[in-house]
């Protein structure tokens, strides 16, 4: 983010603290992508989804006079995000799966062939993430979906960057382990 | 051989690291086939995840206009309620410096007083007479002229009484004041911010 933006995204936050809906739909039509994006990594559902990320815009709007410009605008957005999206699979009772095989694919391991059948590769992926606890799945879709450093999945899950460190090892370790057997092995054959 | 590094090779990875760190990772690789595997899964790995694509949602304008039907109407006056936090939190604080200042004040005149009767000090060069160290201040200001008669009974008791009961007093009602305070404060911002299930039930 250049620094004019950073300072007109400073100011729409300022209008919307004042009550200025017209700055507060500015900021929103900016991060609705962000927020759709995070929210559907940890929720794996598009409907749930878009009800999640219209809840954290309205918690945002709600809490918008509690922000402090200490940390970025859209890592507090995104720690409402991250939270909306938990809320919302508690509320709907939703039980993630544990592993790729609690998935409804047909095959639990399928060939080579059909992988290329990039629908059904993004499906594993898609629930290899989901199995992950919530701290983990958390900072990984942070880190590796919208590309926040380390310090502003810090601030925005208001954790210590240490923890940032941890977590995601943890949870790259893990999904390894849970699409071991359906990439990684391929993909050394493949190689060879 | 050194260790292997497996668990920094996540940051290092994202490129987090520290330079002396980042060096370190690189020369371990270098030599290190394990962690060489281990680095190359991880970029594979993040390839992979990339794989993964979003589903159409709907456009920035679409999502803003369909939020804009539920978001709340609400009336915010930031400014103000911060002038109202800090004037609950100016109570408590003015009480506690008073105190702190009579405190203060006391001490000085106590360690006058004692400095005095161990002869580090002679407040009667100082000041130009024997000064009881229960009236310090009134007896001070005697001297200098502007209390005297009758003013100086009143002041020397009014300052004994400073000494003892007044501090006792202040220091109970900043306390009591300060958790009225806090109470206030928290009351004032959970009343200010509705959850979203009311707000639902308001739409």
């Amino acid at each position: 983010m250049t620094i004019s933006t950073q300072a007109n995204e400073s100011e729409l936050v300022s209008k919307a603290q004042n009550g200025d809906r017209n700055a507060y739909g500015e900021l929103v039509r900016t991060h609705s992508q962000g927020v759709l994006n995070v929210v559907y990594r940890m929720c794996g559902n598009s409907d749930l989804a878009e009800d999640a990320a219209q809840e954290a815009f309205i918690q945002a709007w709600l809490k918008i006079s509690s922000y402090q410009k200490k940390a970025s605008f859209k890592s507090w957005l995104y720690r409402i995000a991250v939270n909306a999206a938990v809320d919302m699979l508690r509320k709907e009772k939703r039980i993630l799966p544990n592993t790729i095989e609690d998935l409804n694919l047909s095959d639990s391991r399928p060939s080579p062939e059909s992988l290329l059948a990039s629908s059904e590769k993004a499906e594993l992926i898609r629930g290899a993430v989901l199995s992950l606890p919530n701290a983990s799945r958390a900072v990984l879709v942070l880190r590796e979906y919208e590309g926040l450093s380390y310090q502003e999945i810090a601030e925005s899950l208001e954790i210590p960057i240490g923890t940032v460190m941890s977590r995601l090892s943890y949870a790259r370790k893990l999904l390894k382990e849970k699409l071991e057997t359906h990439f990684f092995s391929y993909a050394e054959v493949e190689n060879v | 051989m050194s260790e292997h590094i497996i668990e920094k090779l996540s940051a290092y990875l994202d490129d987090e690291l520290n330079n002396r760190e980042t060096q370190k990772v690189e020369k371990h690789l270098e030599d290190c086939a394990i962690c060489q595997e281990e680095y190359e899964s991880l970029q594979m790995l993040s390839s992979l995840l990339a794989e993964a694509p979003l589903p159409d949602f709907p456009s920035p304008k679409e999502f803003s206009a369909n939020l804009a039907l539920r978001l709340p109407r609400k009336t915010v006056a930031p400014q103000s309620s911060k002038a109202l936090e800090i004037g609950w939190w100016m109570a408590p604080i003015g009480l506690l410096t008073a105190w702190a200042f009579i405190i203060t004040m006391n001490w000085v005149g106590d360690m006058l007083g004692a400095a005095n009767t161990f002869g580090l000090v002679n407040i009667t060069e100082i000041f130009g007479t024997g000064i009881s160290t229960q009236a310090t201040w009134s007896a001070t200001l005697s001297n200098f002229g502007l209390l005297g008669g009758s003013n100086l009974q009143w002041a020397e008791i009014l300052e004994s009484f400073t000494r003892t009961t007044v501090p006792q007093i202040i220091f109970q009602i900043s306390i009591a004041t300060l958790y009225l305070s806090w109470m206030a404060i928290w009351w004032a911002r959970h009343t200010r911010q509705p959850t979203v299930q009311t707000v639902k039930k308001n739409i």
